[in-house]
């Protein structure tokens, strides 16, 4: 079983690593915080180096590893009978959703994905979601076309 | 037909009584209780009056409550009018309820009452469709056949269908009383009795003068040990006899019923409770075998069902054989469930993922017990006495682990504490995949997993550390 062919938005890369950029930006915050608690009540200094350490590897992994890993990561494919889809960080995850299965597909698109023209499809079976993020915003509609259109043509009971 | 507006049981009013003082129980103690220093005249009496006045209230919504509640039938629909304040009116198509759950409580027997439970494809989360809280068990009968009429009329209507045989109801399977009580004695239930024990008495160590006793349980211990071990040995028996008791009394005239397209199981010796499946709603069979009962050759059989809500952990009303022989369970099934082969043999995973099985049990306690060795230097080094048993853990885990394909069906077992064995067929099962972390990569391994609909959420099935080749095949099986 080859891996499914199509990727996502080169320019989710870029809306991760904004993600990244913010999310690092909150511990620096807290990271200030404690710095000045420190001057004010004397306390010990090595909680301060534990945070910045902390907030080192955060920088790295939230806005330069996780990104790329999970970009490179993520493939999908519509076929006629089947939505095949990879992700997954450490772990490589695949799933086969049958079209039968499919109840209904929703876009979706937050602030920061509507400035990056890009939105999260999820797909959803009787039991389950399955949510590809970032997807360009015309690949996105297109697909929630095709699937549900693709969807629409099997009947069957749950 | 009964188009007339009917009322439940007056009953219902007290059931309704009891239900809110059930909730409202705490916040009456505390305003009973915490009347701060105590006051005098007016503020003295003030806790009694607003308690008084907040049962007073709960009494009248109860009232109230049955009251102003009518269901009637009319127009293929079942329709419910209730509410105090606002009026709330919930019409449901016949055609669209899935089941009818029956249960009797203490207060319904006297009387000859049931508690009905309507259950829809869409009631999910907590609460049933529709719950008619005490009515005559002929109206019920009645209200059943009507519902029964009116869904075979509609499917008559679709395409012609014969009328499906009235009430052939036949017994499938009994249990025992002495099934039921080697059930409560091998589950963990005792354990549970247990520790309601535990918090029970670590409520009262705040109102007892624990300095004054310590020193005299110090004495006491001195030449007490074995009188605390006996001690413990009767708290335990006592706890087990509860747990046994307590399952006598809910799984007592445990009986499973064919009856047309559903299944019926009725349970229940002071509270009799009925529980509808329809077979065309089930999505799997889940066989379970816990540490104590695979040695003995029992299991749990239960229905994976798509209909019916989930009722407060009351999990059991889809374990259609509780407890049977490993042995029986193929006979009994194939009575009801034809279509499933639970007799097959399972691939194993190979050789090389022996050790991740002993992994996946081991790290994590063996961190936990590193650190107590650490922090509780000599005596902590106890801890590492579980290492042992979690490695056998382990390696019964790889044993345990499965899968097998047949025709549509496939069987996944997979165990981390007790045994649970999945068969599913390809058309109920909702999504399929596969994961590979970067270690099993490299030995070539990854894990199976698929997703059943459950009422209203979804069950995994997995089984863990295949050899590559074997997931592939399982998923190509899926795909054709």
């Amino acid at each position: 079983m080859n891996a499914p062919r199509k990727q996502i938005s080169k320019r989710a890369l870029s809306l991760w690593r904004v993600h990244g950029g913010i999310s690092t930006g909150i511990s620096v915050l807290v990271a200030i915080a404690v710095i000045i608690l420190t001057n004010l009540f004397s306390w010990p200094i090595w909680p301060s180096l534990v945070i910045g350490a902390v907030i080192l590897l955060e920088m790295i992994f939230s806005i330069w590893l996780i990104p790329s890993i999970r970009w490179e990561r993520i493939r999908y494919e519509v076929r006629e009978q089947e939505i095949d889809y990879q992700y997954g960080l450490f772990i490589v995850k695949r799933t086969l959703i049958p079209m039968v299965r499919v109840q209904h597909v929703d876009t979706e698109q937050g602030p920061l994905l509507r400035k990056y023209r890009l939105a999260t499809i999820s797909i959803s079976t009787a039991a389950t979601v399955h949510k590809i993020p970032a997807l360009d915003e015309t690949e996105a509609e297109n697909l929630r076309h095709s699937i549900s259109s693709l969807a629409r043509v099997a009947e069957d009971d749950v | 037909m009964m188009s007339e507006p009917k009322r439940l049981h007056p009953i219902s009013a007290v059931l309704n009584f009891a239900k809110g003082l059930k909730e409202a129980i705490l916040p009456i103690v505390a305003i009973f209780f915490f009347n701060g220093n105590g006051g005098d005249g007016f503020l003295a009496w003030l806790p009694l009056i607003l308690s008084g006045a907040f049962l007073l209230i709960i009494l009248l919504a109860g009232f109230l409550k049955w009251l102003r509640f009518s269901y009637w039938i009319d127009e293929g629909e079942l329709r419910i009018e209730h509410g105090l304040l606002f009026r709330k009116k919930r019409y449901i198509p016949l055609e669209r309820i899935q089941s009818l759950d029956f249960s009797e409580g203490i207060l319904h027997r006297p009387f000859q009452l049931v508690k009905v439970s309507i259950e829809t494809a869409a009631s999910s989360g907590l609460e049933a469709e529709a719950v008619l809280t005490a009515i005559k068990r002929v109206d019920a009968k009645e209200l059943e056949k009507t519902i029964y009429e009116g869904k075979s009329e509609q499917s008559s209507f679709e395409n012609d269908a014969e009328m499906p045989e009235e009430n052939d109801r036949s017994l499938v399977y009994q249990m025992s009383t002495k099934d039921i009580i080697l059930m409560a004695v091998t589950s963990g239930g005792a354990g549970v009795v247990i520790s309601g024990v535990a918090v029970f008495l670590s409520q009262f160590t705040e109102f007892l003068p624990i300095e004054a006793i310590y020193e005299e349980v110090v004495d006491w211990l001195q030449f007490g040990i074995f009188i605390v071990g006996i001690l413990a040995a009767f708290v335990l028996v006592i706890a087990y006899g509860v747990a046994v008791i307590l399952t006598v009394l809910r799984f007592g005239n445990f009986s499973v019923f064919h009856d047309g397209d559903d299944l019926v199981i009725t349970r229940g010796l002071l509270e009799k409770k009925q529980v509808t499946i329809p077979l065309n709603r089930i999505q799997g069979i889940r066989i379970d075998e816990n540490l104590i009962r695979q040695p003995l050759g029992y299991a749990t059989v239960s229905i994976i069902s798509a209909g019916g809500s989930i009722k407060g952990g009351d999990e059991q009303q889809f374990k259609v054989l509780p407890f049977i022989k490993r042995k029986q369970i193929e006979t009994v099934l194939t009575g009801i469930l034809p279509q499933y082969a639970l007799d097959v043999s399972p691939e194993r995973p190979p050789k090389r993922s022996k050790l991740r099985y002993v992994i996946r049990c081991l790290w994590l306690p063996l961190l936990v017990s590193i650190a107590v060795s650490v922090f509780f230097w000599p005596l902590g080094l106890l801890s590492l006495l579980i290492i042992p048993a979690l490695i056998g853990l382990g390696l019964l885990n790889y044993r345990d682990a499965g899968w097998n394909i047949r025709e549509k069906q496939l069987m996944l077992s997979n165990r981390f504490i007790t045994k649970q064995t999945y068969f599913v067929k390809k058309h109920r099962i909702q999504s399929c995949g596969y994961s590979m972390s970067i270690p099993e990569q490299r030995s070539r391994l990854s894990s199976i997993e698929v997703m059943v609909k459950t009422g209203a959420g979804k069950t995994r099935a997995r089984c863990l550390y295949l050899d590559e080749n074997d997931t592939k095949t399982i998923m190509k099986w899926f795909q054709t």
